[in-house]
């Protein structure tokens, strides 16, 4: 389910469609340069593919069971730039035919699952991809790709004011990670699966890409994530969630030091600050995720 | 499947589906934007937006009641959010919240009932939508109903061979599946493509009739944005 109209509060859907309009730009520029006229149907189909995918039940045990997601799966068979392609236009058809995620809420949606979580899933796999920890990154990228969606999406909704209990974000960040391990179980498995078919259908990554580099730049987005986070929950909220982490006593003077600076700064309401500070941290996650692309691209085509 | 409902739907030939979807989407987005900026009181602006959409509606010969029941799609997630915000001590905004999620989706929902897919989608790329994209997001919905049907056969075909996707097991079995979905959507891309060369395809897709804007769709505009305006103010 994605975010409906109505939720976001009008600075943060406004703050994220102007930033998405030219990252998704620059990504359908990038897909149709790798993939040209030919691959056209292959991303439509692909697309297709992933919203029938929900329809096979995964089961875990008991009576639950679990479907693909497949941001992730797309990135490791078409490449990061065509699986934002297909996510978006995916969203798109949701928002449009399905009335499943808001029309003024699409470029949160598509920062959310598109975007951000393309990236957070296909970085292991870019980094690790050739190496002893193949599967591992495969897994790894199921699990970020669904984890790092739902975290921004979270923190928006914080942003927005909707006020959260502590006990009610502990539940909802422990279900967000059963579903993230149950992604990077059924990725890993359909991956597997689709190789063994034919491992034409896998965009091999190269062999010898430096894991140091990858280790901070996945440190780097989850650091991001996680601050958003923090930044957009009110105090009491926060208070509440960090007694319930049994976390209080750390995290005390490290977040009310932004804040204090803050209050004597140039912006006055309460409520402006708080978004103020939470659209500061999207800002510093687009601009790395815009800035890690570019690397990435960069490595790809040299 | 429920699909077909807005296909036939949006086929209709009222004055709102005879209106070019430019103005079509424009109006739409003025409409989203009164709803998410509208704070105090919502309960009777609430109730005037609500009139409008009705009022398009019934202009449009579309069945009010399927409409709504429709768009009401939305209520589970935004109920569970707004239980969450009634519980955190703030019933005014959480009924607000109900309110403008059910109202944007029944909007958007008016646009796609009286706008057939394709000329929304050629609506969208007038208005700057790069061309690819939507190329992409037009084959996404024409395949969708096709690939889930092929997902629904061979489900079908597992359970008739005895397969019922036990939990030991079944983990793989599934994945299993998915691959050779996977594998057959993939050749299925290629057959389009090579099917679609030898029509002469030349980069894009055409339309039956080429969209032209009449005074009634700039009646229309103003119409919505007047309207839209009243309640607002």
């Amino acid at each position: 389910m994605h975010i409906p109209d109505g939720f976001l509060s009008t600075p943060v859907w406004v703050a994220l469609d102007v930033a998405v309009a030219p990252a998704a730009g620059y990504i359908v520029r990038r897909a149709q340069r790798e993939f040209e006229e030919r691959k056209l149907p292959l991303l439509g189909v692909m697309g297709a593919f992933v919203f029938a995918a929900q329809m096979i039940n995964f089961p875990v045990g008991g009576a639950t069971s679990g479907h693909l997601v497949g941001s992730a799966l797309l990135s490791f068979t078409l490449g990061p730039a065509a699986a934002g392609v297909v996510m978006i236009a995916i969203l798109a058809i949701q928002a449009l035919v399905f009335q499943d995620g808001g029309i003024l809420a699409l470029g949160a949606n598509v920062f959310n699952l598109a975007i951000a979580g393309v990236i957070a899933g296909y970085l292991p796999f870019h980094f690790w991809g050739a190496g002893r920890a193949r599967k591992a990154a495969i897994f790894m990228g199921g699990v970020f790709s669904v984890l790092v969606a739902a975290l921004m999406a979270v923190s928006e909704l914080l942003l927005s004011g909707i006020a959260m209990p502590g006990a009610v974000l502990g539940v909802s960040f422990g279900l967000f990670t059963v579903s993230a391990l149950l992604e990077g179980a059924i990725t890993l498995a359909v991956f597997q699966a689709v190789e063994t078919l034919n491992p034409n259908f896998i965009k091999q990554p190269k062999a010898g890409r430096r894991i140091g580099l990858g280790l901070i730049a996945l440190a780097a987005v989850a650091l991001a994530g996680v601050g958003v986070l923090f930044a957009s929950t009110n105090p009491d909220a926060l208070q509440r969630l960090a007694d319930t982490l049994g976390i209080a006593s750390k995290s005390k003077p490290f977040l009310d030091a932004p804040l204090a600076e803050y209050q004597a700064g140039f912006l006055q309401s309460a409520w402006l600050r708080k978004a103020g500070a939470g659209l500061m941290g999207i800002a510093l996650i687009y601009g790395a995720c815009a800035l890690l692309g570019r690397m990435v691209g960069r490595q790809r085509s040299a | 499947m429920h699909h077909v409902v807005l296909e036939r739907w949006s086929r209709g030939t009222s004055l709102l589906h005879r209106r070019d979807a430019r103005v079509k989407i424009l109006s739409l987005l003025i409409f989203l934007i009164a709803v998410a900026t509208t704070h105090r009181d919502f309960e009777l602006p609430g109730l005037l937006y609500f009139a409008v959409l009705v009022g398009g509606m019934i202009a449009a010969r579309l069945p009010v009641i399927g409409m709504l029941r429709r768009a009401a799609i939305v209520l589970p997630f935004s109920l569970t959010l707004a239980a969450i915000t009634w519980i955190s001590g703030e019933p005014r905004r959480a009924a607000m919240v109900v309110e403008k999620s059910f109202l944007s989706a029944s909007a958007a929902l008016l646009l796609v009932a009286t706008t057939p897919l394709p000329q929304l989608l050629r609506g969208l790329e007038m208005l700057g939508t790069p061309r690819f994209l939507l190329m992409v997001a037009q084959f996404v919905y024409r395949y969708l109903f096709v690939i889930a049907e092929q997902a629904h056969r061979m489900r079908l075909a597992a359970l008739c061979r005895g397969g019922r996707f036990r939990p030991k097991g079944g983990f793989r079995s599934a994945a299993g599946t998915l691959g050779v979905l996977f594998a057959r959507s993939y050749e299925r891309a290629d057959r389009i493509h090579r099917s679609m060369i030898s029509r002469g395809f030349e980069g894009h897709f055409n339309l039956l009739s080429r969209p032209s804007l009449v005074w009634a769709d700039a009646g229309f505009l103003f119409l919505t944005a007047a309207l839209v305006a009243v309640i607002r103010v």
